[in-house]
């Protein structure tokens, strides 16, 4: 009896293990490897719970260290350190795949790519996902005061309400000759990666008249915390950051501008000397899964590139339920990625502080 | 002492490494084109050119030495009286009042900047204002502590002649104090004019992004625009103005100590 009983449960044991394996996904054990993670700081979700969950389901362990900028990290990779995972944007990934820095995505592992959303799907400087895959995406755009400035004034204005004397002393600019330049170009009408010098003088005259109407003060990160505590009216701001905004202040408006801005997406790539591509591919594709992108973007604010992580959050009872800035305009056909022009980033910079400096 | 001349060996190993193969670097990418990928050097002065040929470019130099002019004035005007006035107190309480001095140069300087920057903020003032307030604060003590142990060193008998040959506490101070000081105002300068020049953290976030600083310039040109040989030059041309306003302070102080 005692003998027929341990039958039983062995093989309940038995078939239990082959319905989880059946049913529960898929893992690995990797014996306690390190995989190598360098992604931009505040761009996970706080506890890192995520990592911790990926290190547990395949025995590993994650490595994850941040940069807070895609030359930083370009001067790293140049240096020669290996990293299994990395996550530049799109104008780097398009320098890296040009210097052949990148290994092809085993699509073979990554099988989930269909789970990516509209706006980050056949990306132009890599349209099929050769070398990436989208992880959080994001516009440019403007955050105002509703209690200042009626709505439909920005809306008709676009980006020439950054040229309004009546906003002098209320106006934060973000201090980054690309995203200054860009609203110029947009403003008049051209590409954000014109060459055509003309139309960068154009565009500088513009940038000095704005400046001699607004006066804004020149900002970076902190714009963040100053427009959520509505110390000015007015601030061009990076759509997951106004996300925050919006959700701290609800006299904060967002409107992305009908003359087009500038899409930006951040992917994650395996550069060619990772030395753990198996596990980095899998990485990608726990990444994308649903669990992952909800916990990140969710925490983060930036639009996740998981369709139905982006439905959910800013459907009915989201956290960024009715919060304008959380979902990014995608596919309209005025907005562009950037570019990567060295030349081009030189004349800008030339430019850009004589902008500054021109009070 | 050949032995003890080969204790020095780590130390120059460390300044070889640490300041003087950086220095040559910056020199070279200085007078070099972009593009050295493929290590052809192609020499130049045209980032020197694009430089001084640039009026804007001077401008910010200029902003950047006035600022730091204006602050070292500042320091000077307010340190030297502290100085006095504490080389005065007993010895007691000097080692006091210094301990408080150096006291908040325990707290890092963002801190401070950030804490200035909620204070300054319901005030409203010009932005240049906030910018001095911000850069003598963080300075001053350097230039106080310089000026009170030059004062703290000095003779008191040659006060107590100095008023024996009639001559009141004023003169007294112009003809014996402030002589005898100068060493410690001229060391307090080189501690506050040279750091000011190259700040740009403090004027960065109390000025309210208005300003752009040499400072600014090169993390620009590094960092951003990727262009490391103009970068290199502006910091080289940087260096030589320290260089250059170290050497005319040392010759002011020798003046000074001849007379």
């Amino acid at each position: 009896m005692k003998k027929i009983l341990s039958v039983l449960l062995i093989l309940a044991l038995a078939a239990g293990l082959l319905l989880t394996s059946a049913l529960g996904e898929e893992t690995e054990d990797f014996g306690g490897v390190t995989l190598n993670v360098f992604n931009w700081g505040e761009y996970i979700d706080s506890d890192m719970s995520v990592i911790r969950n990926f290190e547990k389901k395949y025995n590993c362990r994650v490595n994850y260290k941040t940069y807070e900028s895609n030359e930083i990290l370009y001067t790293q990779i140049i240096a020669g350190d290996s990293w299994d995972i990395l996550v530049p944007s799109d104008y780097m990934i398009e320098r890296l795949i040009r210097e052949k820095k990148l290994q092809p995505i085993d699509k073979s592992i990554v099988t989930n790519l269909d789970l990516l959303a509209d706006g980050v799907k056949n990306l132009d400087f890599d349209p099929d996902n050769t070398y990436m895959v989208p992880y959080l995406w994001q516009t440019v755009g403007i955050v105002y005061d509703t209690t200042k400035i009626d709505p439909e004034k920005v809306e008709e204005k676009g980006w020439r309400i950054f040229q309004d004397p009546e906003y002098a002393g209320h106006t934060y600019m973000y201090d980054s000759e690309r995203d200054a330049f860009m609203i110029a170009f947009k403003s008049l009408g051209y590409s954000a990666n014109t060459e055509n010098e003309d139309e960068i003088m154009a565009a500088y005259e513009w940038l000095l008249e704005m400046n001699s109407a607004v006066h804004p003060s020149y900002v970076t990160d902190e714009v963040i915390d100053a427009m959520a505590e509505g110390y000015k009216w007015l601030a061009l701001v990076y759509s997951g950051d106004a996300a925050y905004i919006l959700s701290e202040n609800e006299d904060m408006a967002y409107c992305t501008p009908k003359e087009g801005t500038n899409v930006a997406v951040d992917a994650m790539v395996i550069p060619a000397n990772a030395t753990n591509p198996r596990l980095a591919n899998l990485f990608i594709k726990y990444i994308l899964d649903y669990d992952a992108s909800l916990e990140i973007s969710e925490d983060v604010g930036y639009a996740s590139a998981n369709a139905e992580v982006l439905a959910e959050l800013s459907g009915p009872g989201g956290t960024y339920e009715g919060n304008a800035a959380y979902v990014p305009r995608g596919g309209y056909e005025l907005d562009e990625f950037y570019h990567d022009n060295e030349v081009l980033r030189t004349r800008l910079s030339d430019l850009w502080f004589k902008v500054m400096s021109a009070n | 002492m050949k032995s003890f001349f080969r204790m020095t060996y780590p130390y120059i190993l460390w300044i070889g490494i640490f300041i003087v193969a950086p220095m040559l670097m910056i020199l070279l990418y200085a007078v070099t084109r972009s593009g050295n990928s493929t290590l052809t050097f192609q020499f130049t002065l045209d980032n020197f050119a694009k430089f001084f040929s640039d009026p804007d470019f001077m401008k910010v130099l200029w902003t950047s030495l006035r600022i730091a002019f204006i602050t070292t004035v500042f320091c000077i005007l307010i340190g030297y009286p502290a100085a006095l006035f504490i080389a005065n107190l007993s010895e007691r309480t000097q080692t006091l009042m210094v301990l408080l001095l150096t006291l908040p140069m325990w707290i890092n300087m963002l801190l401070k900047t950030y804490a200035w920057r909620g204070i300054l903020m319901n005030f409203d003032m010009e932005s240049e204002v906030k910018v001095f307030i911000g850069m003598v604060y963080d300075f001053l003590p350097y230039m106080i502590i310089q000026i009170h142990t030059a004062i703290a060193k000095l003779d008191r008998e040659l006060l107590t002649a100095s008023y024996d040959l009639g001559a009141n506490k004023w003169q007294s101070f112009l003809k014996v104090t402030l002589p005898l000081s100068v060493p410690g105002i001229i060391s307090g300068i080189t501690l506050v004019f040279l750091p000011a020049v190259s700040s740009f953290v403090i004027p960065k976030l109390l000025g309210g992004g208005n300003y752009v600083l040499i400072g600014n310039l090169i993390e620009k040109y590094f960092l951003v625009a990727g262009d490391w040989n103009f970068g290199s030059a502006i910091s080289l041309i940087m260096a030589l103005i320290i260089i250059g306003s170290m050497w005319l302070t040392k010759k002011i102080d020798r003046n000074a100590e001849e007379e």
